[in-house]
């Protein structure tokens, strides 16, 4: 039985969820109005990685395929999103809908062939799949080659049509909308009947499948989701940089790696993992470049090193991530999943 | 219009910069043979016997001289990250493995990069001439490195099949339980493994350097050839790589003359998936 409206409503309404929402949908306009826009922009990029943490958690947590070609959904997302206001004029509030569409297809796409695969093969067939399409776009005059493509002058009074503001914190509220409506569906798909199929697949596929569970149709819903939430945050990218380069949004560090460490530190086997680890390790790595490599050029990378650390702790000291060894600890209480 | 020539040059020069991914490829099959581990930091610790090589060409010696302070040096990095990084999580699942090879990718990676600056450096070696035979080009740097990888290849040749430590390792790569049920000690061989797999590649990033320019973001492309070129040779087949490696040189090359040089590598990309599609164990690699 899938999770009803009013189960999804008393859920969302206990204390903390409340006490968090508040925060993010009042931070926002307190750093405007404090002028802190290096913290603003810190928000920003913590919500567009959960975003797409959370969508690649539901591959990797849930139905365990460990992807780190997310980049190209990410990619593909931003770049859909630049072609529809560049070429076509349409304004991004349809356009990151569409890149999340186009994105899906692309998965749908991969799926095919790479599920074929199981384990590590898999990965490596991902990170190949990022790569494929990096040197394509990099090549593809159509989309500005690997100059990329720039958003155009927006018109007096038509700020809202394309989405560009000067102010930084509009866009915080803009990924507070995608991450709570990709909470919502990523929720009631993981507490239904799908979410434990996926959940059998990852403890073990060939079980599931005698069980009579058709596991390439599961994984192919995995990834469909994955890659529609993953290309809308590739979609928040483009509008609040206002550019695109495939240098940028397909690359296997600082996208595809990145959104799988967001995981990874949060823990990949908590609902709310992905979101936590983003919150966390963004913010530091930000906090690393800006205050020592901003004003050290020389350092260039110390603040990649220190999240490869990180990483390192977590895989060897916490392998569950932050929530999984505060659960081993007892500080929280695992949230009892609903019957089925 | 491409001529015969060009081909045949091609060919010849694929070979020649083949033999070095060639030995890239060999240290992570090995690896990955006797302790189905993925190493994704392979490449950064080839670019650290680059480092070495930059280091002693500043210091007035032919970079060819750190061959072996290379291969000692970043033998003993590599025993000590399988003791303290990799050991650790070989029970452990898939995700926390390549985990832990990435945190080591990003803090070997960009820690180069803090500590030594990320720009391009050039080595310009005494012997840095080209021959000209018929239409043939060959850059005798690229020769050299070519004669050294053979080299090195047939030593690593003679230890696995020669010596008894040699053929243990074998042993423990083919059958992991029964290697030590006959008294192989194990971990000591996943020591030596992981040693010997990042040493060569260090040698690799020594010969390179005399030819390619060194930053020290280098590693992250030549780990992926690496991963196609073993895939290639037959997962887990160290000599299957070594041709794999000079099979991938030339499909570079070659294709180089035929579509625009900056998508040759999507060439090698797709093959890499066609075969772990097709025939994930390999042109040489035995049937799981």
């Amino acid at each position: 039985m899938r999770t009803g409206w009013s189960e999804i409503a008393r859920q969302a309404l206990s204390l903390p969820v409340l006490v968090a929402a508040f925060l993010l949908v009042v931070t926002p306009f307190g750093l405007y109005l404090a002028d802190l826009p290096f913290i603003a922009n810190m928000m920003f990029l913590s919500l567009m990685y959960a975003i797409a943490a959370m969508a690649w958690n539901l591959l990797m947590g849930y139905t365990g395929q460990l992807s780190i070609g997310h980049a190209v959904f990410f990619g593909v997302g931003a770049y859909t999103t630049m072609i529809l206001v560049v070429y076509y004029d349409v304004t991004p509030w349809i356009g990151m809908f569409v890149a999340g569409a186009v994105a899906a297809l692309v998965g749908l796409g991969l799926g095919v062939p790479f599920f074929r695969l199981r384990s590590h093969w898999f990965t490596l067939a991902t990170i190949a799949a990022g790569e494929i399409f990096k040197l394509v776009f990099n090549n593809w005059e159509y989309v500005g080659s690997s100059a990329g493509l720039q958003m155009k002058i927006v018109p007096e009074g038509k700020a809202l049509y394309y989405l560009q503001y000067a102010a930084s914190y509009v866009y915080i509220y803009v990924a507070l909308l995608v991450l709570a409506i990709e909470l919502v569906v990523l929720y009631r798909i993981v507490t239904s009947r799908e979410g434990f199929y996926l959940q059998a697949i990852r403890e073990d596929e060939l079980a599931a499948k005698t069980l009579g569970i058709n596991t390439f149709k599961y994984k192919m819903m995995a990834m469909g989701i994955s890659a529609f939430f993953t290309g809308m945050a590739g979609a928040l990218y483009a509008v609040r940089y206002h550019f695109v380069e495939p240098a940028a949004v397909f690359d296997v560090i600082t996208v595809s790696t990145y959104i799988a460490v967001a995981g990874i530190i949060g823990g990949i086997y908590h609902f709310a993992g992905p979101i936590i680890g983003s919150f966390i390790f963004l913010p530091a790595a930000e906090y690393v470049r800006v205050t020592i490599v901003a004003r050290f050029p020389r350092l260039f990378g110390l603040h990649v090193f220190v999240l490869g650390v990180v990483l390192l702790v977590v895989s060897l000291f916490a392998p569950d991530g932050i929530l999984g060894w505060m659960e081993k600890r007892g500080y929280i209480r695992r949230r009892r999943v609903i019957e089925v | 219009m491409v001529s015969e020539i060009d081909v045949i040059s091609a060919i010849i020069n694929g070979i020649l910069v083949g033999s070095i991914y060639s030995l890239v490829a060999m240290g992570l099959a090995l690896i990955w043979g006797v302790m189905d581990v993925i190493n994704f930091a392979h490449g950064d610790y080839m670019m650290l016997g680059g480092f070495i090589a930059y280091a002693l060409y500043l210091a007035g010696l032919d970079p060819l001289v750190a061959v072996p302070v290379a291969f000692g040096a970043i033998f003993l990095t590599g025993v000590a990250t399988q003791r303290l990084v990799i050991n650790p999580v070989l029970e452990a699942p898939l995700v926390s493995q390549i985990a832990a090879t990435f945190a080591l990718l990003l803090m070997i990676r960009y820690g180069a990069e803090a500590a030594f600056g990320p720009y391009t450096r050039l080595v310009k070696v005494s012997y840095a001439e080209t021959i000209h035979l018929g239409g043939i080009t060959i850059f005798v740097p690229q020769l050299i490195g070519f004669v050294f990888s053979i080299f090195v290849a047939l030593l690593l040749y003679l230890f696995l099949t020669r010596t008894y430590v040699g053929i243990a390792l074998q042993a423990t790569s083919q059958n992991r339980e029964a290697a030590q049920l006959l008294g192989i000690n194990v971990k000591r061989m996943y020591d030596l493994a992981f040693g010997i797999g990042v040493g060569i590649a260090a040698i690799a990033g020594v010969l390179l350097t005399t030819f390619y320019p060194l930053f020290p973001e280098e590693g992250g492309f030549f780990t992926l050839l690496a991963f196609i070129i073993v895939v290639l040779g037959g997962f887990g087949s160290v000599f299957g790589s070594y041709i794999g490696g000079l099979i991938i040189g030339v499909v570079e090359t070659v294709s180089a003359l035929f579509i625009t040089p900056s998508l040759k590598d999507v060439v090698a990309f797709i093959i890499f998936i066609v075969m772990i599609m097709v025939r994930p164990t390999g042109l040489f690699g035995k049937k799981e």
